[in-house]
């Protein structure tokens, strides 16, 4: 393959380009047989792995084994109880707490109103098309933008290097109030995290509402509640994130 | 079950079929002890991870216990076993024709047959739908040697299959 343009054709057929770049490559192609050609080619092949490479999975039992290994590393030395009881009970504990913990934390309550507002808003920023009011990765874009449009300073800072991309503020309605709302995207997740002035009729934690995971907390005077699609552990990560920040 | 032991389970141990679908295309014979090493160094390590997306970290660390060993294995001299089939060769299924089958087991063999660097970056790319940048961030390569190397990969890929498809219809 000796167009100079092959690496771009592979890139595009690897859904790496932007709509931009993606246009002009198809300009390229429907003038250049040759990468016509490259992206047939690469079409066929992935469409033989899809079918036919083999994708290796370990034995049912691998995962006890490793989870066995991590709870010998990670047990105190001094425990002195037989290794058989010490490994059967602390998988038995685990279970059991991790049971509850999740009951505690993702147990929706119902009296809370908030939490439900404000995974009715998410939605609708989702569907509608008002997901953004300024779009910048720039925290010194986004960060002034909320002076004078919401009552409070939001703490604004981009992750993109951990993986949340600050992608823009948009002012929203929770509650029958005014919320400083920051967007973050997170590979195709999208997360916003509301923020208001505390008046101490909400508390923090974790909820699930309609499969919406939401995470909230105080700090600085405000409550800041983040949500999204994705799973419990990485709204965890960009909650520390933000607060590590402030 | 303390909150890191969680907080691992949560964000780490999801990603064991991932580490080990890449150790067998990378070791074949030892993938098992090479995962095992790779996840307790990732959860020794785990404080010190501050990423959100813990796939593409697990896996550098895979790749990066597999390469040890392998040359720890090569100064010892130790010869490992002779490879055969041991890598991945498809299990029959009773549903595929026989065409198919062959296919498959063609494919697989045209895969292993590529060298590490090129084996690993298509693995990656195709079996566990990364990007570039993922890629990059598991090979420690930049990325326009991602992109040659996906290339190289798939153009050889596509020689040796071909071949096998001329050989297979003589």
């Amino acid at each position: 393959m000796s167009c100079e343009r092959a690496l771009e054709v592979q890139a595009y057929v690897d859904g790496e380009l932007d709509a931009a770049a993606s246009l002009a490559i198809e300009r390229h192609l429907a003038g250049c047989a040759e990468c016509r050609e490259l992206r047939a080619q690469l079409q066929e092949l992935r469409t033989a792995m899809t079918k036919h490479a083999r994708y290796e999975r370990p034995e049912p039992e691998f995962r006890g084994r490793i989870e066995a290994a991590i709870t010998r590393e990670g047990a105190p030395k001094r425990v002195k109880s037989p290794a058989f009881w010490r490994g059967a009970l602390s998988g038995a504990v685990a279970t059991a707490m991790a049971a509850t913990i999740a009951l505690f934390v993702f147990l929706p309550s119902p009296s809370d109103r908030m939490a439900d507002d404000i995974a009715a808003a998410h939605l609708r920023s989702l569907v509608g098309n008002h997901l953004i009011d300024v779009a910048s990765s720039n925290h010194h874009v986004v960060k002034p933008w909320f002076a004078g449009r919401a009552d409070i300073a939001p703490p604004v800072s981009d992750f993109a290097q951990q993986g949340f991309q600050l992608a823009g503020g948009r002012i929203d309605f929770v509650n029958g109030r005014r919320a400083a709302v920051i967007v973050y995207r997170h590979g195709g997740h999208v997360v916003n995290v509301f923020a208001w002035r505390d008046d101490g009729t909400v508390r923090p934690g974790a909820h699930r509402v309609n499969g919406y995971q939401l995470l909230s907390w105080k700090e600085d005077g405000l409550v800041l509640c983040a949500v999204s699609d994705m799973a419990p552990g990485e709204l965890r990560t960009l909650s520390d994130l933000i607060r590590k920040e402030s | 079950m303390d909150d890191r032991r969680r907080r691992f389970e949560q964000l780490v141990l999801p990603h064991l079929d991932a580490a080990y679908n890449l150790a067998r295309w990378l070791a074949a014979t030892d993938a098992d002890d090479v995962v095992q090493d790779a996840m307790l160094r990732a959860f020794r390590a785990f404080d010190g991870f501050r990423g959100a997306d813990a796939r593409p970290w697990l896996l550098a660390i895979v790749r990066n216990c597999h390469y040890t060993a392998a040359s720890r294995r090569a100064k010892r001299k130790i010869v490992p076993l002779p490879e055969g089939d041991e890598l991945p060769t498809d299990a029959p299924d009773p549903e595929a024709s026989a065409i198919e089958a062959d296919e498959a087991r063609r494919l697989n063999q045209a895969i292993k047959a590529l060298p590490d660097e090129f084996r690993e970056a298509l693995v990656l790319r195709e079996m566990e739908n990364m990007s570039y940048r993922q890629i990059a961030e598991v090979t420690g390569a930049p990325m326009g040697t991602v992109m040659s190397r996906l290339a190289r990969a798939r153009s050889l890929l596509r020689e040796s299959w071909r071949l096998e498809v001329k050989e297979a219809a003589r």
